[in-house]
């Protein structure tokens, strides 16, 4: 296999403990190069332990890492970091920062002032080159953050839980960033446990718990295989007798209010189509409104947390 | 690329990133700049002035100085004093009898005119004879007026062969009478008594001073090869000492400063995203060159304003250049060992206070030159001066202590010897504290004791 036909990254059989805790059981992943994927999870479930490793801050007990098809320790340059506890040195620039950063990673002296200058632009932080960090918000010093992690244009940029803690118009422009940074082909691979921006953002998700991995799918592949099947529609005018004319109609497992007892959600069996069931339904029924109730990460997130043992104990503290 | 590798994942161009932002983060600071280059130069700079400062402030005295004695001879030996001190100026001066006669005389009455070397330039002093037992109310009077420059009252037993010893020489002068134009007068005065005391009971002051004037001793050492060293007592115990300080205080400022810093990197959280660019090995390595660099930048600082005031006392043949170079040779394995000790202290803690219980004990070690510094300057070709010299991290500090403090050469041997031993020990102690430190910087939670960071030591 040539390197560019590699995946960025891959873990086969990867087992990470820390005392008697199983960090990380048997995980396997497969992060395409230029795929966004979301590493799912709730509070302690392993995702920060896999991204350390990923990042070689810490070696696995057992199993392969490989990153661009070698050692993710060779890999470092190529990768973009923005780690779950984010830090900066208080009393330097931010520009100075930044540089520091960069040449750390690689980047030459020269011309980086003005990268970083570029940088500072692109997500609203303009002005901010010879502050100190410590004159910035938090939710500054995290778009500072995000800056250092991709300054270096690297080709697999691994994000921590980067939404967390801003305020929406910020996580707005990371979002945005981070969609442009994929449009220009490099590798995402994300931890988060807010569902919705995964459900906006990536193209594929991973779901773990208690170490585990318990889903790997694409976004698509997610809705269809948790679609609930069901219509809600909501009648023009209201008549008692609504239900059961829907209730009758042909694939139609059951029918019942909707919470706010303004609609009727229809219950579809598996093997009827869903859009002429609904065609069917709105001939007998007008209707204000009816659609085709989707499912969200949320409640695929719950669900499977919920079936394989709840949440993890406790989140793991330490990288030994 | 960035640079060679010399090794997994290792760059020689990030240890140099690192250490130059070390080295400017610590030293472009107020703190910094004022206490480590500014203070010791301003220090020197004061020192040096001194001299020139007194030396240039001129007190003319001028007006008349009222003497009360029995015969007015005391008045008479006072007026040739003064008058003898016009006309020769200040000459190296004692200011007690001993010190006087240890001193070649310069004329009949010997060194009364000179050897006054803070006393005032211009001096135009005459002398008023007033009887011992008249009334000297009045005397004091004008000098309480400001209109004589004092009163001298020397009692009629101090001129007998026999002085009583609680007797003293009154001496009043006006409240507002300069400091070293009253030590004048009463110099004066002490010496004038002395000779008209030896005139009276028939004596020759000259004769006198020479035969109780003591000689001078040399002292020179004779070592093992036949040479002669030339002792010098004061220099011989501060010079060692000097130099183990200087060492000291800039090899712990600087490991200090490392503790403080991975202690910062890591509270701020910021070590995790330095080691997605580096290695915990670079990161170590470069934070340990960066304030190695801080601590020569200290070293030269003091040193030159060290060899500058040696310089300006014309003593700076004393250090020899090879004495120079094995200082910085002992001042670097020194610096390494504890800079080890603290980054790895700092990567396992999360604040100053639990550092404290894990550095006491290298703390205790490293007090011990300090303790030796006397024995070992005594004899610094002793057994404990040669058997300290092999036992890290001390070694380095007693090395310094026997190298720049000993009259008879150190064999050879035993500086090849002590190189050996502690350079080895330095090299186990960084590849010990980089093993403690890549584990340390990311380990949240409850400090480890000294056992658990041999685990961590110990851990592939």
């Amino acid at each position: 296999m040539t390197e560019s036909n590699e995946p960025a990254v891959v873990l086969r059989g990867v087992v990470k403990r820390f005392g008697a805790v199983d960090a990380v059981k048997n995980l396997d992943l497969n992060v395409p190069r230029g795929s966004l994927v979301g590493l799912l999870g709730p509070n302690g479930a392993g995702k920060s332990t896999a991204i350390r490793m990923i990042m070689s801050l810490i070696r696995p007990d057992r199993g392969e890492l490989l990153v661009f098809g070698g050692d993710a320790l060779d890999a470092k340059d190529r990768i973009g970091y923005l780690p779950e506890e984010r830090g900066v040195y208080r009393r330097m620039r931010v520009g100075e920062f930044l540089i520091y950063l960069g040449r750390l990673k690689g980047l030459p002296r020269h011309g980086l002032s003005a990268r970083v200058e570029g940088w500072l632009e692109r997500i609203e932080l303009p002005g901010v080159f010879r502050s100190r960090c410590q004159e910035l918000s938090k939710g500054m010093q995290q778009k500072v953050q995000f800056i250092g992690a991709v300054l270096h244009s690297p080709d697999l940029i691994v994000l921590d839980e980067p939404f967390s803690g801003l305020d929406p118009v910020n996580t707005r422009v990371l979002i945005s960033a981070v969609q442009d940074l994929h449009k220009e082909g490099r590798t995402l691979f994300l931890s988060t446990h807010q569902m919705t921006q995964a459900e906006q953002l990536c193209e594929r998700v991973i779901l773990i718990n208690r170490g585990e991995k318990i889903l790997d799918a694409s976004t698509r592949e997610v809705t269809e295989r948790f679609s609930p099947r069901a219509i809600e529609i909501e009648p023009l005018v209201r008549s008692d007798d609504d239900q059961d004319i829907l209730a009758a109609i042909e694939g139609v497992e059951s029918v019942r209010l909707s919470d706010d007892r303004r609609s009727i959600v229809m219950t579809i069996a598996p093997d009827h189509d869903l859009q002429l069931v609904m065609t069917q339904a709105l001939t007998q029924v007008p209707a204000r409104r009816t659609e085709i109730s989707r499912v969200s990460l949320d409640d695929v997130f719950v669900r499977l947390v919920t079936e394989h043992g709840g949440h993890s104990r406790v989140p793991i503290r330490g990288a030994a | 690329m960035n640079g060679p590798r010399t090794g997994s994942g290792f760059r020689s161009s990030r240890i140099w990133i690192v250490a130059a932002r070390e080295f400017r983060q610590t030293v472009l600071t107020k703190g910094f700049i004022f206490g480590a280059i500014i203070f010791p130069l301003l220090m020197f700079a004061v020192i040096a002035a001194i001299p020139f400062l007194i030396s240039s402030t001129p007190v003319p005295v001028s007006g008349t100085l009222l003497v009360a004695d029995e015969d007015g001879s005391i008045a008479a030996a006072m007026q040739k004093a003064f008058d003898d001190y016009k006309a020769n100026g200040s000459q190296p001066a004692p200011g007690s009898f001993e010190d006087a006669i240890a001193t070649r005389p310069t004329g009949p009455e010997g060194d009364l005119a000179g050897n006054f070397e803070d006393a005032p330039i211009s001096v135009e002093v005459i002398i008023e004879r007033v009887p011992l037992d008249s009334d000297l109310s009045s005397a004091r009077q004008l000098v309480q007026s400001g209109e004589r420059l004092g009163l001298v009252e020397v009692p009629a037993a101090l001129l007998a062969a026999d002085p009583p010893r609680d007797l003293d020489i009154s001496l009043l002068v006006p409240s507002d009478s300069p400091a070293k134009t009253t030590a004048l007068f009463s110099r004066i005065a002490r010496r004038s008594t002395v000779v008209a005391r030896v005139e009276r009971n028939g004596s020759d002051l000259l004769s006198a001073q020479a035969l109780v004037r003591e000689p001078k001793t040399e002292t020179a050492r004779l070592t093992t090869n036949g040479d002669e060293a030339k002792e010098l007592l004061e220099l011989r115990f501060l010079l060692p000492g000097g130099f183990m300080m200087l060492m000291w205080i800039a090899a712990f400022t600087s490991a200090n400063q490392l503790l403080t810093t991975t202690i910062e990197e890591k509270s701020s959280k910021v070590i995790e995203v330095l080691l997605s660019a580096t290695s915990p090995l670079e990161l170590l390595a470069g934070k340990i060159v960066g304030q190695g660099l801080v601590s020569l930048l200290m070293l030269s600082t003091y040193g030159a304003a060290g060899m500058a005031g040696l310089a300006f006392m014309t003593m700076l043949d004393i250090i020899a250049p090879t004495t120079i170079l094995l200082f910085v040779l002992w001042f670097l394995l020194a610096y390494f060992m504890s800079a080890s000790i603290m980054a790895a202290v700092g990567s396992a803690v999360s604040d100053l206070r639990e550092a404290q219980s894990l550095i006491q004990p290298a703390m205790m070690a490293f007090m011990i030159p300090l303790l030796l510094w006397m024995p070992i300057t005594e004899n610094p070709t002793g057994w404990l001066a040669t058997i300290t010299s092999f036992i890290p991290p001390i070694g380095p500090f007693i090395m310094v202590l026997r190298t720049t403090g000993a009259i008879e050469p150190i064999p050879n041997w035993q500086i090849g010897l002590a190189l050996l031993v502690n350079g080895v020990s330095t090299v186990g102690l960084v590849w010990l504290a980089s093993r403690v430190f890549r584990i340390g910087v990311l380990m949240q939670g409850k400090p480890p004791n000294p056992l658990e960071l041999l685990r961590w030591a110990r851990t592939r």
